[in-house]
């Protein structure tokens, strides 16, 4: 009987079927970009190179104008249908992209980039050092530029930091299109890192002439941008996904083997690994909890990202403005068994502020260089707490603030445990979402809180920058011997020198003043389809690279 | 009627207009901005105000709101700010198709279906028949559709391969979403048509008619089923605003690209022209719905004459 109620239900379906089929047709043409696109249709163009290949992105495809993106999910489409003067090999290594070559001046100061003969947008119009100059002058100003990310230009470029701020003018800023092939530009400071800094998506070029053409409409559909990457937008909806096609103009589009990527949106973890299960999406992130089923796969594969989860003592706020009450905390948790058992996805146990693996001195990790500076010891966390009660005069009471995410609800969790088992007390957690969380903190509300920093770029700067303005949210640090230190290391010219400056600074900062407890490095699990190669992921700055993806 | 309806649409604009103001008040209480706050805390506060500014978001409260009641008057329901530069009406009518074509689905199925269950249970009172379609309604109504969900993808779509897992890619990705829906308007409609019908088949006009001597399927189909209806109408009225507005967690498990996650999405981040643009979407929808509701009752029963009594 069973059997028959399903049969006739599908009977059902099958009538309902026909009928809505017929007006799902109309409104497909009607309603544009949203209508689902034939997937099985797009291997139909004659493809001499790879199949395929299906990815998905956790969230929305927000915004493609570069000016306004700020998200990973924009910066995957972006460095994939765009392009700096460098990008960044499997190495995370800078490689001439639409620049050919840089000369750097004997200071360090001065970058002169000469561009690649016969680049273009997809277009047909040359790609000039001037759409670089345009693009770069457009991302520091306020006006045009939307997505905050101005810093990551102003903070390093002469006369950036004025121009953003209305006290300089365009002409004042040290960017010069010599000729349509060459590129110079002088920094405040040498910069060791900068080639790599060029393979973000703030610093991609834009040509003024097309921007302006579209006026308030630019980026927001595929033929409402001109592409410059390995690849172009054949669609892209906000909500569905977008469709890339090899870009018969770029310069090395030999090199590149995959006629086309289709990237979905799934915001449901189980719906992905579902979907990746059925064939219909070649690799998937797992969540903690599928990661011991699928371990023993030959799919599985783990990597990193270089994001520091770290607690924030606000160093103002009652009971953590001891700092042994704050070195208390920071020794009283074992993050290694966080990573291990608890987040179980490729994570790590934090043995400082800057994650494994980013760069120190250009010879060695950062990591390497600087060893340990924070390891968990419950003897030394009960003295120093006993210390610090003595010095406030009773114990203070301890609430924990965080975002209501799964992940950081389990760390805080596990830190409360930690802290009751190990030293006795009783901390509250306050779960926010995330934006009423930041506004918490910003308004210097709160006496710890558990956030995270993803690095834009393979330095320590790009971390250790953050505690010198002094500002709630950073946990009112204030220190002029660490301020000093983060001075001096950016004009110095000696990368050595200047590696051991943060060294130090790293060290104030977690060891010494205690104002931040790590807790641990980014990681994650994933399953990869056997056939797919070179898809490259990045730790840092642009997710992934899908030029040399091949799926045989 | 016509004076009724007149007056109905009076009313429906005046709900509208409650409606986005004790919206758009409440909104602006939201903690936090529409911005990527991490970012923006490496601005400096004059680079900050003229993001700010650029997007009319420096201005008193109560200015922001003259001028987005402005707008909405001439049609305008603003730029979005967490998708840079979309026009709110855009992301809307993109975003509704796939989940007016599920939840239209939906509907379609469940009533069918639900009709056919609470006929069949009212005809043959305390039979098998009877139990049975009772303890479908019972488990349609207790059994959460994201669980349906979950074990439609699991079994149809991956087990069996016979349909998509997930995504909105041909109309075969809608089918598995719209049985999910479906149940619960099987279960709240079979036992709505089943405690209608068992008293409508004892009212007088059923034995007359049996005594006039018409076939069992004429009594149900011409009298029995038609005033059972009722009822049917007006608990579809809220039924179909909910469904075809989209399901959140429908529409996440499935990865469909429907407005439910819209609105969620859009309260999370912030965006305040697409809360606005979203709730006023709903509530004309709702009241629009609610309004047919009506109309339609004089149909199906003529006794019902609107207007007509004291309002």
């Amino acid at each position: 009987m069973k059997k028959k109620g399903s049969l006739s239900l599908l009977a059902l379906m099958l009538v309902f079927s026909v009928v809505l089929a017929a007006c799902g047709n109309n409104n497909e043409n009607a309603s544009g970009s949203s209508s689902p696109s034939a997937s099985a249709g797009a291997s139909g163009s004659a493809a001499p190179s790879g199949k395929p290949i299906n990815l998905y992105v956790e969230n929305e495809i927000k915004n493609l104008s570069q000016w306004a993106a700020s998200d990973d999910i924009s910066f995957t489409v972006l460095n994939n249908v765009s392009e700096g003067l460098y990008r960044l090999d499997a190495d995370n290594n800078p490689q001439p992209a639409l620049a050919q070559d840089v000369a750097i001046s004997d200071d360090k100061l001065t970058y002169t980039f000469t561009l690649r003969d016969g680049i273009q947008w997809s277009n047909g119009t040359p790609i000039t050092a001037a759409d670089f100059k345009y693009a770069w002058l457009g991302e520091m100003n306020p006006t045009t530029a939307t997505n905050g990310y101005s810093f990551i230009l102003t903070d390093y470029i002469v006369g950036g930091a004025e121009y953003a701020a209305g006290t300089g003018t365009a002409d004042q800023v040290a960017i010069e299109a010599k000729d349509d092939k060459t590129l110079v530009v002088t920094l405040k400071q040498p910069t060791p890192f900068f080639l790599r800094l060029t393979s973000l998506v703030p610093y991609f070029p834009l040509n003024e002439a097309f921007v302006t053409s579209q006026g308030d409409q630019y980026g927001l559909a595929a033929d409402k941008l001109i592409y410059a990457g390995p690849y172009v937008l054949e669609s892209f909806d906000i909500a569905a996904g977008a469709v890339l096609k090899k870009n018969p103009t770029y310069w090395d589009n030999s090199n590149v083997k995959t006629d086309t990527i289709n990237l979905k949106v799934i915001k449901e973890q189980s719906t992905a690994l579902n979907a990746y299960k059925a064939g219909q999406i070649d690799r998937v992130t797992l969540a903690s909890s599928d990661v011991d089923a699928n371990k023993s796969n030959p799919e599985f594969g783990t990597g990193i990202k270089f994001r520091t989860t770290y607690l924030q003592f606000n160093t103002k706020a009652e009971g953590l403005s001891n700092v042994n009450i704050r070195k208390a905390l920071s020794l009283a948790f074992d993050s290694n068994i966080l990573a291990a058992t608890i987040l179980n996805n490729g994570s790590s146990g934090a043995s400082g502020l800057i994650p494994d693996l980013m760069s120190g001195d250009g010879t060695k990790t950062f990591r390497e260089l600087n060893g340990k500076v924070i390891e968990a010891n419950i003897e030394k966390a009960k003295e120093l707490w006993a210390q610090g009660v003595q010095e406030l005069g009773s114990a203070p009471k301890l609430t924990l603030l965080i975002a209501d995410t799964s992940e950081v609800k389990d760390v805080a969790t596990f830190l409360q445990s930690e802290f009751k088992n190990n030293l006795g007390i009783d901390v509250a957690i306050d779960t926010k979402t995330s934006k009423a969380r930041n506004e918490l903190m910003d308004n210097n509300n709160y006496q710890m809180a558990v956030t995270a920093w993803g690095a834009d770029y393979d330095d320590a700067m790009t971390y250790m920058d953050l505690w010198t303005n002094h500002t709630p949210y950073r946990g009112n640090y204030e220190s002029s011997e660490y301020d000093a230190l983060i001075a001096n290391a950016k004009k110095e010219t000696d990368d050595a020198k200047r590696a051991d400056m943060l060294l130090q600074a790293e060290k104030q900062l977690v060891d010494t003043d205690a104002v931040v407890a790590p807790i641990y490095f980014g990681g994650y699990s994933f399953l990869q389809k056997s056939n797919v190669t070179g898809l490259i992921y990045h730790p840092y700055g642009n997710p992934v690279e899908f030029k040399s993806a091949v799926a045989q | 009627m016509k004076r009724y309806i007149a007056k109905r649409i009076v009313y429906l604009v005046l709900t509208l207009f409650i409606i986005t103001t004790a919206t758009f008040f409440l909104m602006k209480n939201l903690p936090g901005t529409p911005f990527d706050e991490e970012k923006l805390a490496l601005l400096t506060q004059d680079q900050r105000d003229q993001i700010y500014a650029s997007y009319g978001l420096d201005k008193p409260v109560i200015v922001q709101y003259v001028n987005y009641i402005g707008n909405i008057v001439q049609g305008d329901l603003g730029t979005s700010i967490y998708y840079t530069g979309q026009d709110v009406k855009d992301i809307i009518v993109d975003r509704i198709y796939p989940s007016a074509l599920v939840g239209l689905q939906a509907i379609l199925l469940g009533t069918v279906i639900g009709l056919i269950l609470g006929v069949l249970a009212a005809y043959r009172h305390n039979s098998g028949w009877d139990y049975a379609a009772m303890i479908v309604s019972v488990l349609g109504v207790s059994i959460p559709n994201f669980v349906l969900a979950a074990l439609l993808q699991y079994y149809i779509g991956l087990k069996w391969g016979i349909l998509p897992v997930a995504f909105w890619e041909s109309y075969d990705s809608s089918v598995l979403p719209s049985v999910a829906l479906s149940f619960g308007v099987i279960a709240i409609i079979a036992r709505f048509v089943r405690t209608e019908m068992l008293e409508v088949l004892q009212q007088d006009y059923i034995v007359t008619a049996k005594a006039k001597g018409l076939g069992q399927m004429a009594i149900l189909s011409r009298h029995a089923v038609r005033n059972s209806l009722i009822p049917v109408i007006t608990i579809l009225g809220p039924i179909v605003v909910n469904l075809l507005t989209g399901s959140l967690v429908i529409e996440n498990i499935f990865g469909i690209p429907g407005i439910g996650s819209l609105f969620v999405d859009s309260i999370k981040t912030n965006d305040y022209a697409t809360i606005m643009g979203v709730t006023i979407f709903y509530s004309a929808f709702y009241v629009v719905v609610m309004l047919l509701v009506d109309i339609l009752y004089s149909l199906v029963d003529p006794r019902i004459r609107l207007g007509s009594g004291r309002e």
